[in-house]
C-alpha cells in the first residue's frame, strides 16, 4: 500500500515539477493560462497521432507511465477549451518557451506547443479518487488527448522553423505569444499635458486633454474625451499675409478651438513589443480612434497693438469674437507604450473636424454690426437699438481703464469677419503625448 | 517504513522545489530573449534604398522628394548613410492666387517679400541612422513584422531656386494679375516665360528623420519616415514697387530671415546585401 501512496503523491505532484524539465515533444503539451488574445495562429491538428521529435530530450526512464480518463471526451485537467475567451491578467507562464518570434537563436528544443481541445477539463483523478487541483499551467500528456488526438507523421510536419514547429498539426504556435497585459474590463485615465497643432496654416493651437477610456474587450474600448486650448491664435504665416500682401484667411478657415468633447470608440488592432537597446523589454498597441462631440470656437477680431492716447503708449492684447459651439469629429491613431500592468504612455495623432461657418461674431449678425456702425458714428447708445437677441453689444461698448482701447474701434472689424459669411470644414491634426493609469 | 517515508517525502520536496528553479531559469531565458530575439541583423551589411517624400504640409511651396540612398550598418543599431536626389517643386495654389491679386493692389506699394518660398531641388546628405528600438509586431493577426525604429540626423548641399510672388518686372496685365507671356489670357499653361524675379542659390541643408523600418524576408525593406530639411531663408525687406517694376534691384536683405523646414513624409524601399 505505502509503495501505491508514494507513486500517488509523485503523479500529484509531477505536473507542477515538469515544467522545469524540457518537455519531449512526443508526450508533453504545454498549456497556456491565457490565451495571448489577438494575434496568434493555430495550426489545425489532422487526426493523428503525435510522434517523437528528435530534437527532443527524452524524460526520465522511471518516469510513471500516463494515465488516461475513463471518457474519451473528456480532456485532461489544465486543458483551456478553445472557446476560452482572453480574461484575467494576461499572463503566460514564463516557462512556456514557445515564442515563436523569440527563437530565432533559441535552441530548437525550446519551443513547446500549445495544444488547444474543444471539451471541458476533467475533475476527476486515479480511481474515482478526487484528484488534487490542478493549476492551468500544468502540463498534460498528449497521450491524454483521447484516440483523436493528431499525429505528425512526416519530416515535414516535424520541421522547426526558426526553432519552432510550425508545421506541426499538434500545436498552436503565436506569432507574437505574449501579450502580458490584459486590458479588458480595465479602466485607463489618460491625461495630455501637451498638445500641439501640426497641420496649422492659419491657425495655432496648444492644449490639455485628458481621456477616459473603458476597456469593453481586449481590442475595443469606449471612450470619452475633452480638451481645452490654452492657446488658440491665427498663424504667423497668416499675420505675414496680413502685413505684406494684405490677404488673410477666410473667417472660416481660421476659425479657433477653444475647447472640445467628444465621446467615441477606439479599437486596437495591432499589437507587438520591442527592445530598446536590447537591454529592455516594452509592449506596445497600435491605437485607432474615432468619435464625435462639439466644440466651442472663436475668431481672432483684432491682434495685439500698441494703443497710443495723449502721449502715453499700451499694449492692447490681442481680441476674439466668440463664432459659437460647432459640431466635431475626431479620428486619430498612435501607439500605447504599456508599463507595467497599470501605467502606459501614449502618443497619438487626432484630426479634430469641426464645421465652420461664420454668420455671427459675439452673437452679433450683419444686420447687428450696421446698427452698432451706424450708432457709434452718430455716438449713440447702444441699448436703444433694436439688435438680435443674441448680439452681447456690450462687448463692443465703452473704453478699457488699462489700456485706454475703445471697444467701439473693433465694430467695423467684427463686421468684416461676417460681411461675407464663409464655410469651410476644418481639420485640426494634433500631436498628442500622455500618460496612461489603468486601474 | 521509515526509510520509505523519507524517501517519499524526498521526492515530494523535489518535486515541489522545482517550479520555482524552474520559475527563475524562465526568468533568466526572458532576459536573454530580449537580447537574443533579432530575426534581422542588418550590422556589417551595406543597403541601397529608395524613397519618395511628400509633403506634409504646404503653404507657399510644395515638393515631391525623390531619392536614393547608400548605406553601412556598422552595428545592428547604427549607420552611415548618404543620400541624394530631387526635388520636384512648384508653387502652390495659395502662392497663385496672392501674385495675381498683388498685381493689382495699389494700397501696398512697399512690402516684404514672403517667407519660406525657397524651392530645393537637387540635394545630397550625409548622416547617421541610429536605430535603438527593435521589435515586432503582429500584422493581420498570424504575419510577425519585424521592425527598427530609427532617428536620423545628416547634412550636405542643396540646390534651390525662388520665384517672387510679389516682384513682377514686366506687368502685362495688372487686373487679371499676369505676369508671363501667356497667348491666351485664361491660360497659364501657354505662357513660356514669366517676368517674376527669380534667383538661384546653392546652401547647406540639414535633414533630421524619425522613421520605422519594416523588414521583408531576409533582404528587403519598407521605410516609412518623417523628415525634416532645413535651410536657412534668404528674402528681401523694404521693396518698392516702381523700383522692381522698372526691372531695378529694390531693397535689402533681411537681417534675421530665419530657417525654412520642408516636412515630408517619406515612404522607401531598402535592399540589404
Amino acid at each position: 500500500m505505502r509503495p501505491f501512496l508514494s507513486l500517488a503523491l509523485l503523479v500529484a505532484t509531477a505536473p507542477q515539477a515538469a515544467p522545469r524539465v524540457p518537455a519531449p515533444a512526443f508526450a508533453l503539451a504545454q498549456v497556456q493560462q491565457v490565451p495571448a488574445p489577438g494575434a496568434e495562429t493555430s495550426v489545425p491538428p489532422p487526426s493523428t497521432q503525435p510522434q517523437s521529435l528528435p530534437e527532443a530530450p527524452v524524460g526520465p526512464a522511471s518516469r510513471p507511465a500516463p494515465l488516461v480518463p475513463a471518457e474519451a471526451s473528456a480532456p485532461p485537467a489544465g486543458v483551456r477549451p478553445n472557446a476560452a475567451p482572453a480574461q484575467g491578467t494576461g499572463e503566460v507562464p514564463a516557462s512556456e518557451p514557445s515564442r515563436v518570434d523569440d527563437t530565432a537563436t533559441v535552441p530548437a528544443a525550446e519551443p513547446a506547443p500549445t495544444v488547444e481541445t474543444d471539451s471541458a477539463p476533467a475533475t476527476r483523478g486515479v480511481a474515482g479518487q478526487e484528484a488534487p487541483p490542478v493549476p492551468d499551467d500544468a502540463p498534460v500528456l498528449a497521450s491524454d488527448l483521447g484516440s483523436d488526438a493528431p499525429r505528425t507523421t512526416d519530416a515535414q510536419q516535424q520541421r522547426l522553423v526558426n526553432g519552432a514547429p510550425l508545421y506541426n498539426p499538434n500545436v498552436s504556435v503565436h506569432i507574437v505569444q505574449k501579450k502580458r497585459f490584459a486590458d479588458e474590463g480595465r479602466h485607463e485615465l489618460t491625461v495630455y499635458p501637451a498638445t500641439v497643432q501640426v497641420n496649422g496654416k492659419y491657425t495655432r493651437h496648444a492644449g490639455t486633454a485628458a481621456h477616459y477610456t473603458y476597456h469593453l474587450q481586449e481590442n475595443f474600448a469606449l471612450q470619452v474625451m475633452g480638451q481645452y486650448n490654452w492657446h488658440s491664435n491665427e498663424s504667423a504665416f497668416n499675420l505675414e499675409l496680413i502685413d505684406k500682401v494684405r490677404e488673410q484667411a477666410q473667417a472660416a478657415s481660421s476659425l479657433l478651438l477653444v475647447w472640445g468633447a467628444h465621446a467615441g470608440v477606439e479599437v486596437t488592432p495591432l499589437y507587438g513589443k520591442f527592445a530598446f537597446l536590447n537591454n529592455s523589454l516594452a509592449q506596445f498597441s497600435v491605437v485607432l480612434s474615432g468619435g464625435a462631440g462639439i466644440g466651442s470656437t472663436r475668431h481672432l477680431i483684432r491682434p495685439a497693438v500698441t494703443n497710443d492716447v495723449e502721449g502715453e503708449s499700451f499694449q492692447v492684447p490681442a481680441r476674439f469674437g466668440d463664432t459659437g459651439t460647432k459640431f466635431m469629429g475626431s479620428v486619430g491613431g498612435g501607439f500605447r507604450l504599456q508599463f507595467g500592468e497599470s501605467y502606459a504612455l501614449r502618443v497619438e495623432v487626432r484630426d479634430l473636424i469641426y464645421t465652420a461657418r461664420v454668420d455671427r461674431v459675439d452673437g452679433c449678425n450683419l444686420a447687428d454690426f450696421e446698427a452698432l456702425e451706424a450708432a457709434r458714428s452718430t455716438n449713440q447708445d447702444f441699448a436703444s437699438l433694436n439688435l438680435s437677441g443674441s448680439c452681447r453689444y456690450e462687448k463692443f461698448d465703452g473704453v478699457d481703464p488699462k489700456t485706454k482701447k475703445n471697444y467701439r474701434e473693433d465694430i467695423i472689424l467684427g463686421r468684416d469677419l461676417v460681411a461675407e459669411p464663409s464655410s469651410d470644414v476644418l481639420n485640426n491634426v494634433s500631436f498628442y503625448a500622455g500618460f496612461s493609469v489603468l486601474f | 517504513m521509515i526509510a520509505r517515508t523519507l524517501c517519499a517525502f524526498a521526492s515530494l520536496a523535489v518535486s515541489l522545489a522545482a517550479p520555482v528553479a524552474a520559475a527563475q531559469d524562465d526568468e533568466n531565458v526572458l532576459d536573454n530573449v530580449v537580447v537574443r530575439n533579432r530575426l534581422y541583423e542588418p550590422g556589417g551589411k551595406l543597403e541601397l534604398s529608395f524613397g519618395i517624400g511628400l509633403p506634409l504640409q504646404t503653404h507657399l511651396t510644395a515638393h515631391y522628394v525623390f531619392n536614393a540612398g547608400v548605406a553601412y550598418n556598422l552595428f545592428n543599431t547604427f549607420a552611415v548613410e548618404a543620400r541624394a536626389g530631387y526635388a520636384a517643386s512648384r508653387h502652390t495654389g495659395l502662392a497663385r492666387s496672392i501674385s495675381e491679386s498683388f498685381l493689382n493692389r495699389e494700397d501696398k506699394r512697399v512690402t516684404d517679400e514672403l517667407e519660406d518660398l525657397w524651392q530645393m531641388n537637387l540635394h545630397g546628405v550625409a548622416g547617421v541612422r541610429w536605430a535603438p528600438i527593435y521589435g515586432k509586431l503582429s500584422l493581420l493577426s498570424d504575419l510577425p513584422v519585424h521592425f527598427q525604429t530609427y532617428v536620423w540626423g545628416g547634412g550636405g548641399l542643396a540646390s534651390f531656386k525662388r520665384n517672387s510672388v510679389i516682384q513682377c518686372t514686366q506687368v502685362v496685365n495688372r487686373e487679371l494679375g499676369i505676369c508671363d507671356n501667356r497667348t491666351s489670357v485664361d491660360d497659364r499653361g501657354s505662357a513660356t516665360q514669366d517676368f517674376w524675379v527669380n534667383e538661384s542659390r546653392v546652401a547647406p541643408v540639414v535633414s533630421a528623420a524619425v522613421g520605422f523600418r519594416f523588414f521583408i524576408l531576409d533582404k528587403h525593406g519598407v521605410r516609412l519616415e518623417l523628415r525634416d530639411w532645413v535651410f536657412r531663408d534668404n528674402y528681401r525687406v523694404n521693396l518698392e514697387r516702381d523700383a522692381w517694376e522698372a526691372g531695378q534691384a529694390s531693397g535689402e536683405p533681411a537681417r534675421s530671415p530665419g530657417l525654412t523646414h520642408l516636412v515630408q513624409f517619406d515612404l522607401g524601399y531598402t535592399f540589404s546585401f
